[in-house]
């Protein structure tokens, strides 16, 4: 079968010089891994023709920390804290993904009031995240005050996650059952009047940013990705949105307690630039701030007393069986593929993240040719990764 | 998993790849996932079918992954249909008995995802993939030795003149290295007997 979508090892391209007595060849040129626009360690290599990429290596690997190899060595409860380092800026969502696994496989039911936790923080980190990819992607534009506008408020977040786990990045708080720790009703309070900021501040970066003509320029029309691309790649998320593809696992495959809620789903509707575009993919998340503020304002609304714990035995053994659970989280579909191989074993005999991230990456090729290099720098920017979550 | 019937999937995969030879593995408990295993010879074109078949269509890859289970190798691949009115995921899996030198069909014609997921497989399981454009390690560097995700893998001693594991650094009585020596003489002796 014929496919467009076939890369590898790419033709060496044809170079357009103006007289053939020119000199010219392709230039190979470094980006990272110690790079401010590749978003952590992430080392691209990239021959271009000029001013034009005309083909682009990821190299991964800098930031590999055999988390799956740890996790077949590490009782259930014990891998919690390094399913948190897999995307730093979004732990939370991780743990989330990966204490689901578990349940599924364990039948544990979780208490309603824990569910509604989970949501709140899920949605408060997704923020906070976003917040993370709003101001990083101004800065690689070469804008620096929108960053400092948005770790202002993503802030707010990290201080109350503080409170209630103690930990401002790493929290280890949604466990096996439930949530290690109730919010008081000061807490949640803070949290409805953060809310209430956050919107104006979301209108803020509106004007302040997403319309602003120069940030348009660079970004619309630029790193262009349609749905077939997004399929076929497996991309998730915010970037299959971006191109305008309404599918959303909250809404598409409900899990936790979102079927009771209310929210819509923000995809790239070409306002700026074509669809699936930097922009789009852009302006999807600075709208999914605003639909996360509508669901935690519904959650708070539905708190009610109980307890945050379910019932959960001592020592977890699973069954011999095997499942794979996806959640959405603020980058993609996170997967787990967890087995087990039954025998009292206390450990997980192998757990595969799907990560989003890495899925992003191996489009970077595909999405390089042709652009200039700066523009390819918007192109990375815009798919928002994380590499701790490329790498595991 | 998600709006599958397995039984008809099955057998239409069967129907319409000759020698797929497509068996359903039911979930013991209703909890765990179900999934479907094919002959790893016939991969790329039950692959190809999933893709472009009318009934049930699967039109993306989200990863591959690989379970050792020491007597053979399992290359599972997560299939996904995005669909807003009738999504789709199962598992598909392909079972490998060589240890010495695995090889599978790569499906990357099929589905673009398959590129890094096949590297990655390769890296942490050392199964070839035929016809991958790019056979490369990715996550680990390029003159790394061994496959770190099977069952009997030691690391090696030292790396570029580097330590890797130094004795006076590691606690070699902790549980889960035991646990480990079991799997690696387990292993062995099922390569040893290829």
């Amino acid at each position: 079968m014929q496919s467009k979508w076939d890369i590898g090892e790419p033709e060496k391209p044809t170079i357009n010089s103006e007289t053939e007595q020119l000199k010219s060849e392709l230039l190979t040129l470094n980006m990272g891994p110690q790079h401010p626009a590749t978003h952590g360690v992430l080392r691209v290599e990239i021959w271009t023709d000029s001013e034009i990429v005309a083909h682009a290596i990821p190299h991964l690997g800098y930031l590999h920390r055999c988390m799956e190899k740890h996790a077949e060595n590490l009782d259930y409860r014990g891998i919690i804290p390094f399913v948190d380092r897999l995307d730093y800026l979004a732990s939370m969502s991780m743990e989330w993904g990966y204490v689901m696994a578990v349940e599924k496989m364990l039948g544990t039911e979780v208490p309603r009031r824990a569910e509604l936790l989970r949501i709140l923080t899920a949605e408060l980190q997704r923020i906070a995240s976003h917040l993370m990819a709003f101001g990083t992607y101004a800065l690689d534009l070469g804008a620096f005050t929108p960053f400092l506008y948005a770790f202002e408020e993503r802030e707010k977040i990290l201080r109350l996650f503080e409170e209630v786990s103690g930990a401002r990045l790493l929290y280890n708080y949604i466990w096996i059952g439930g949530v290690w720790n109730d919010w008081t009703d000061d807490q949640i309070a803070r949290v409805s009047s953060f809310v209430d900021v956050m919107e104006q501040e979301a209108k803020k970066y509106h004007e302040l940013v997403s319309l602003n003509k120069i940030f348009v320029e660079r970004t619309s029309n630029v790193g262009v990705l349609t749905v077939e691309d997004c399929f076929t790649y497996g991309a998730t998320g915010p970037v299959l949105r971006g191109s305008g593809y309404k599918w959303d696992l909250r809404k598409n495959k409900p899990y936790s307690l979102y079927s009771e809620l209310e929210f819509d789903v923000p995809v790239g509707d070409g306002e700026r630039g074509v669809v699936g575009d930097c922009w789009n993919r852009y302006i999807v998340r600075m709208r999914e701030v605003v639909e996360s503020i509508k669901i935690i304002r519904q959650v708070i609304d539905k708190l009610e007393p109980g307890p945050v714990m379910g019932k959960v035995p001592k020592i977890i053994k699973l069954p011999k069986g095997e499942v794979y659970v996806r959640s959405e989280a603020p980058r993609g579909e996170i997967g787990f593929h967890l087995v087990s191989e039954g025998n009292d074993s206390k450990t997980p005999y192998r757990l595969k993240v799907k990560s989003p991230c890495f899925t992003h990456t191996s489009m970077l090729p595909h999405m390089a040719p042709g652009q200039m290099v700066a523009d390819f720098v918007a192109s990375i920017g815009s798919i928002d990764i994380v590499l701790g979550e490329v790498d595991r | 998993m998600l709006n599958v019937d397995f039984n008809k999937l099955a057998s239409l995969i069967n129907a319409n790849v000759q020698g797929a030879n497509a068996t359903v593995n039911n979930a013991e408990d209703a909890k765990f996932d179900s999934s479907i295993t094919v002959e790893a010879s016939k991969i790329f074109a039950v692959c190809e079918f999933l893709k472009t078949n009318k009934e049930m269509p699967f039109n993306s890859l989200q990863c591959i992954s690989g379970v050792d289970w020491v007597e053979f190798m399992e290359v599972c691949y997560m299939v996904a249909h995005f669909d807003t009115t009738a999504p789709r995921e199962f598992i598909l899996k392909v079972k490998v008995t060589d240890r010495v030198a695995p090889t599978v069909d790569s499906v990357v014609k099929v589905w673009a995802a398959a590129n890094y997921q096949e590297r990655e497989v390769y890296d942490m399981f050392g199964i070839k993939f035929n016809n991958h454009p790019d056979m490369r390690r990715i996550l680990c560097p390029d003159d790394w030795q061994g496959w770190p995700l099977r069952k009997d893998y030691v690391a090696q001693k030292d790396y570029n003149g580097m330590a890797v594991y130094p004795d006076n650094k590691m606690n070699f009585e902790d549980r889960e290295f035991i646990v480990r020596q079991d799997m690696i003489k387990k292993a062995q002796l099922a390569a040893s007997s290829n």
